[in-house]
């Protein structure tokens, strides 16, 4: 790693700032978004989430207690009250939406019939009247308010005791795994062949597997599921698997025949010619070679499953017992979205599992390294 | 308990059912034309001219009933009218060519493919080779890495926290705008900004590419041989020489692979758009257009089908550009 | 890590529990409700114990739970088990699962349009000659809810498909009345007294309306029923429903004087917060939160019946917000027209138990129990109006029942290439500042090109 002789430190420096410019510019969106996950709805609507470290300043009102709250002093009614709730503090009120901000704490202003509105600093209020309260609701006291930053759990609480939660990860689990292992396997082989082999066609075929890139996952679903049908899979996990497999392999077999064609040429044919069977071959040569690659795939097929909704509700089915994760997250959301809360809890929850496989599956992108004998294609 | 034996059992068929195939293939293989004895030359001869599709044979068998049938299946349906009862022959593409939104759509794809494969792969090059010596690499690799491992819709909620417009005179709750009225500006309705909005979605899809672009460079950098940096930094090349001179030309062909992908990602492109502004406001491209027509509102199978074959066709020359390659690879 | 993971899996596997359907009524206990009707239900379809059936709908969220709780009384009564499965991409998932052949039982359309299509293609079954008949007799307005219901079949006869059940009233105006008390601002009785506060509100220097079309992938639709509200008062229900066939053309004068009206409204910086840009910008589930502000951001606001779910928490219906009927002209000569939608339900399999719960949404009480609960109005004249379960309801269960011009959301009659897409980016555009004449002829030339 230490490789790089006599770098200058001057470089160093600006290597270190560079890539650390880069990684904030890519991760304050995410940021964004972690921050927001640990706010509730009103805030988020209510300030930036960069400014949820510092108070904010809220407006809103506060209805008085009615008549049947009114209690008699001195022959006076009163009705008391507080228009603070938790830490905040009372900058400014009003009885008109007009004018919010119209007193300051501990004024006193006369709404309608001789009712005398006092609100105080420390937010209790009182209202008083020298005949009995009429009313049918109570009085608006608006206000304006600094609130403390306030962080809350309790989207997370929402979001992972959540009806079916358990049993939708059980069942991401049991389409991700086989969905991303299965087409490894038969992509591996695929391009071993169109990499090392000599056959008719060859490159006319890794050209279609190019083309098939781009086939739009919407033009296949109908066809599909209509195939399912008749074949009598119908919707289940062995279609889903099979689904996620074709729609993955053509990626797959492109990366890894790219990565398999920049392998060293000696070492392959030294094998042949020591009489190795081309099985030997990919098994003892070609698989420990291609990990880098593999694993690459793995990760990107594993993401792409475990995050997708579409295939999942098309081949799967979205009933109780079959709903996937992120089904029950769509569930939680509503039909209307709108829940900024929710979604961005969502996300982190959705996110856990794979950034573990991508710091697990790490370790091998490196050992392409320690191997010490892969070249780039 | 029940539920998860039951997956642990299906995940071990699954996977035992294809390492089942090629081993035993391969056996069979080997059986019928055994690599020696009298016909030994022949017998490899012949077993080697199957081995290739006994290797190649699964995968073909789901290309072509997964990608390759949905195509003609597709191309079927273009040539047909909505629910596919009459043969409209080149009907649909006719109208395709009229339509206003269809015609914005090719534009914006083209201004797509420039923009995004470039940026991306610069910027993943450029990750790959600031974090890959650094003490703390990895964990930057896993920032920009990250936005990859976020979902369409969730990525479409951290753009709004960005892109979010309120009045002049609010509190802006988008970061974009809070920046700009800092500075003294007027709010913008970001997405609704014409051409502009174009590039504030093609963002967000760099955004998320770029850790796909580092993961498969990083790796291709590191497969590098030492010996012929050292011999480059011993010959007296600068830092920045040895990158450009040495390490790029070797990671080329990579570099033309992470193109090529990201490009057929932008040709897909839909979700980011979908979810940020469903094509309004000029901003409409190819794949959210065939979704339009296959399954909003009353569905039109035969156009969605026609998009769908003008997106198909206009990889074509990567494939060709692919063929090549891999003539000049054929040694 | 894979323990880990395993564990974390066993915890989550623990808290989620059982999750069985109960009665959230306990049956003859709520005297509201006509548990008499249910009972007959149960005498006629009790045997179906043992039959499954599943059912796809637009529903999540509240309204999953909400329907999943009259469910409960229809599995209760009959035995038989309904699996509820909503999902937001319905129109999607509709539309595959039918053209793979493996469809739901019942399917839950919010637009007509889709279900006339399906219908079209044979996948929806016929629900007779009887129910026509007794939708008619037992809805208010029933012509035009049967009429909703009916399209064509795959062998061209024109039959009854769907059943409505669940209504919104969408001709409303929502405000916040302290508000207008505090600015001695009226309710208006007319259209012309509308457009009069309009004015005056934006003379006193405030913002008379919050209008937000952005819906994601449906952005524009708000304002495609501002026009429809329009063009009933502007013209007549007959050029009305000219128009949702396209008999009176998309760019007719008529109809373009209506959008035009609409820009009155939303292209008027004065009149719409925000001006142009943040109408079609906003979302229309953060539009009317600009009437809780306070300063208020505005003082009214055009939106469905629907639209509580996104009032600010707390916000108590009938005291901190409440709705005017969207007026009509003065001289009565459109009479009092009332918008609405509903959601239409489909059988689509020869499931009997399909079938029977098709005949379980005529008992009154599976609408009962909805409408004792929240966010339900039904159009059904059978039911026990004081089952509502809050007085702003009821409100709107009143003008339901009592609609002389009753008229179904044009967009939703109208073709969805038109009424889901077409007018919507129409609507966006208009706003975005191209003229309504320009916008109206590029509708209806996308109309003329539909095959």
């Amino acid at each position: 790693m230490e490789g790089m002789a006599g770098q200058k430190s001057s470089l160093t420096w600006v290597v270190n700032i560079s890539a650390f410019l880069l990684v904030l510019l890519w991760t304050i969106p995410t940021l964004g978004l972690f921050v927001s996950s640990f706010r509730d709805r009103d805030q988020i609507a209510a300030s930036g989430w960069w400014q949820s470290f510092s108070a904010a300043e809220a407006t809103g009102f506060v209805r008085t207690g009615t008549d049947a709250d009114a209690v008699q002093v001195d022959g006076r009614y009163v009705i008391e009250g507080t228009v603070l709730e938790g830490e905040q503090d009372l900058v400014g009120w009003g009885i008109r939406a007009r004018e919010p901000a119209a007193f300051a704490p501990g004024e006193m202003t006369e709404i309608e019939d001789g009712w005398q509105l006092t609100v105080n600093e420390d937010g209790s209020y009182r209202l008083v009247s020298d005949a009995p309260f009429e009313m049918r609701r109570g009085e608006r006291i608006f206000t304006t308010t600094t609130v403390p930053p306030k962080f809350t759990t309790g989207n997370y609480q929402r979001v992972l005791t959540a009806e079916g939660l358990g049993r939708a990860f059980m069942n991401t689990l049991t389409v991700t795994i086989p969905a991303t292992v299965i087409p490894i396997l038969i992509a591996a082989f695929a391009a071993y062949a169109l990499a090392w082999m000599e056959f008719p066609g060859r490159a006319l075929l890794t050209a279609a597997v190019v083309g098939l890139l781009v086939v739009p996952l919407q033009v296949a679903l109908i066809p599909l599921l209509r195939l399912h049908n008749e074949l009598g899979i119908g919707k289940g996990y062995l279609g889903i698997w099979l689904a996620h497999t074709g729609f993955g392999l053509p990626l797959a077999i492109y990366l890894l025949r790219n990565y398999m064609v920049g392998l060293p040429r000696e070492v392959i044919e030294s094998a042949r010619v020591d009489g190795a069977t081309e099985f030997q071959i990919f098994r003892r040569i070609i698989l420990p070679l291609s990990f880098p690659a593999l694993a690459s795939f793995a990760i990107f097929q594993f993401l792409w499953v475990w995050n997708d909704l579409l295939v999942a509700t098309v081949f799967l089915g979205n009933t109780r017992e079959q709903l996937v994760m992120t089904g029950v997250l769509r569930e939680l959301m509503g039909s209307k979205g709108g829940e900024w809360e929710i979604l961005a809890t969502s996300a982190f929850i959705s996110i856990a599992v794979p950034l573990i496989v991508f710091f697990a599956m790490q370790k091998y992108l490196v050992r392409g390294l320690l191997a010490g004998s892969v070249k780039g294609g | 308990m029940e539920l998860f034996w039951l997956a642990v059992s299906t995940i071990a068929i699954g996977v035992f059912g294809c390492v089942a195939w090629f081993w035993g293939s391969n056996m069979v293989l080997d059986a019928v034309y055994p690599p020696r004895g009298p016909r030994a030359g022949d017998n490899i001869r012949k077993a080697s001219m199957i081995r290739p599709w006994l290797f190649l044979g699964p995968a073909i068998l789901f290309l072509g009933l997964y990608l390759v049938y949905p195509v003609f299946d597709s191309l079927w349906r273009s040539l047909h009218n909505s629910d596919g009862s009459r043969f409209v022959g080149p009907g649909n593409y006719i109208w395709a060519l009229g339509d206003g939104k269809f015609r914005e759509s090719m534009l914006n794809n083209m201004l797509w493919l420039l923009v995004v494969p470039a940026l991306a792969t610069l910027f993943g090059l450029i990750a790959a080779q600031l974090t890959d010596r650094l003490k703390w690499g990895n964990i930057g690799k896993s920032l920009i890495f990250m936005p990859m491992a976020i979902s369409f819709v969730g990525a479409g909620v951290i753009w709004r926290f960005i892109y979010e417009y309120r009045e002049a005179g609010e509190t802006q709750i988008g970061l974009l705008n809070w920046i700009v009225t800092r500075l003294g500006g007027d709010p913008q309705i970001w997405l609704t900004l014409i051409p502009w909005n174009n590039f504030f979605l093609m963002i967000v899809l760099v955004w998320i590419q770029t850790g796909f672009a580092m993961v498969i460079l990083s790796a291709a950098l590191r497969g590098i041989p030492e010996e012929t940096i050292e011999a480059a930094i011993l010959d007296g090349a600068s830092p920045l020489q040895v990158f450009f001179r040495i390490k790029v030309p070797q990671i080329m062909g990579t570099i033309a692979v992470v193109w090529t992908t990201i490009t057929i990602v932008v040709l897909k492109v839909f979700d980011i758009v979908f979810v940020m502004t469903n094509g309004q406001w000029g901003t409409q491209v190819l794949a959210n257009l065939m979704y339009d027509w296959m399954f909003r509102g009353t569905p039109d199978y035969g156009r969605g089908s026609a998009i769908a074959m003008v997106l198909m066709i206009l990889v074509t020359p990567i494939m060709i550009w692919n063929i090549r390659n891999a003539r000049k690879e054929g040694r | 890590m894979k323990q880990a993971m395993l564990a974390t899996a066993a915890a989550a596997a623990l808290l989620a529990g059982s999750a069985q359907a109960e009665l959230v009524i306990e049956p003859g206990s709520d005297d509201r409700i006509n548990w008499q009707s249910l009972e007959d239900f149960k005498a006629a379809h009790g045997d179906l114990a043992g039959q499954e059936f599943t059912v796809l709908g637009p529903w999540l969220g509240p309204d999953q739970e909400l329907f999943t709780s009259v469910i409960a009384y229809f599995e209760e009564a009959t035995g038989a088990t309904v699996n509820y499965s909503g999902s937001d991409s319905f129109e999607q998932q509709i539309v595959i699962d039918s053209e793979a052949g493996s469809p739901p039982d019942v399917a839950i359309f919010p637009q007509p349009g889709l279900a006339a299509d399906l219908a079209r293609k044979g996948h929806l079954k016929p629900l007779g000659e009887e129910t026509a008949a007794w939708l008619a007799e037992n809805y208010a307005a029933g012509e035009s809810w049967a009429a909703l219901s009916s399209y064509a079949g795959a062998d061209g006869q024109t039959q009854l498909f769907a059943f409505p059940y669940k209504a919104d009233l969408k001709s409303l105006v929502w405000y916040v009345p302290e508000n207008f008390e505090d600015a001695g601002y009226e309710v208006p009785e007319t259209y012309e007294d509308l457009k009069a506060l309009t004015e005056q509100i934006a003379a006193d220097g405030e913002t008379p309306w919050c209008i937000g079309l952005g819906s994601g992938g449906a952005t524009g639709w708000p304002a495609t029923d501002w026009v429809e509200d329009l063009v009933l008062r502007l013209h007549s229900p007959e050029d009305y429903d000219a128009w949702a066939t396209n008999d009176l053309p998309f760019n007719d004068p008529k109809i373009v004087a209506a959008i035009e009206e609409f820009g009155w409204y939303a292209k008027n910086p004065d009149f719409a917060a925000g001006g142009p840009g943040a109408v079609s910008a906003t979302d229309f589930r953060d539009s009317p939160k600009g009437l809780f502000d306070s300063p208020p951001a505005c003082y009214m606001h055009r939106q469905a019946s629907f639209i509580p779910s996104f009032f600010p928490d707390g916000v108590v219906m009938g005291e901190d917000a409440d709705f005017f009927y969207f007026p009509a002209p003065a001289d009565g000569s459109k009479g009092q027209p009332v918008m609405g939608s509903g959601t239409l339900f489909a059988v689509l399999s020869d499931n009997p138990g399909a079938r029977a719960f098709i005949e379980f949404l005529k008992v009154p009480a599976a609408h009962e129990i909805w409408m004792t609960q929240t966010g339900f109005l039904t159009a059904y004249t059978g039911v026990n109006a004081e089952a509502y379960g809050d007085p702003t309801l009821a409100k709107m269960g009143e003008i339901l029942t009592n609609a002389t011009t009753f008229r179904f959301d044009g967009s939703d009659l109208m073709p969805g290439a038109i009424g889901a897409g077409a007018f919507w980016t129409g609507m966006v555009d208009f706003v975005g500042g191209k003229s309504a004449q320009e916008v109206a002829d590029a509708i209806q030339q996308t109309w003329a090109t539909l095959n």
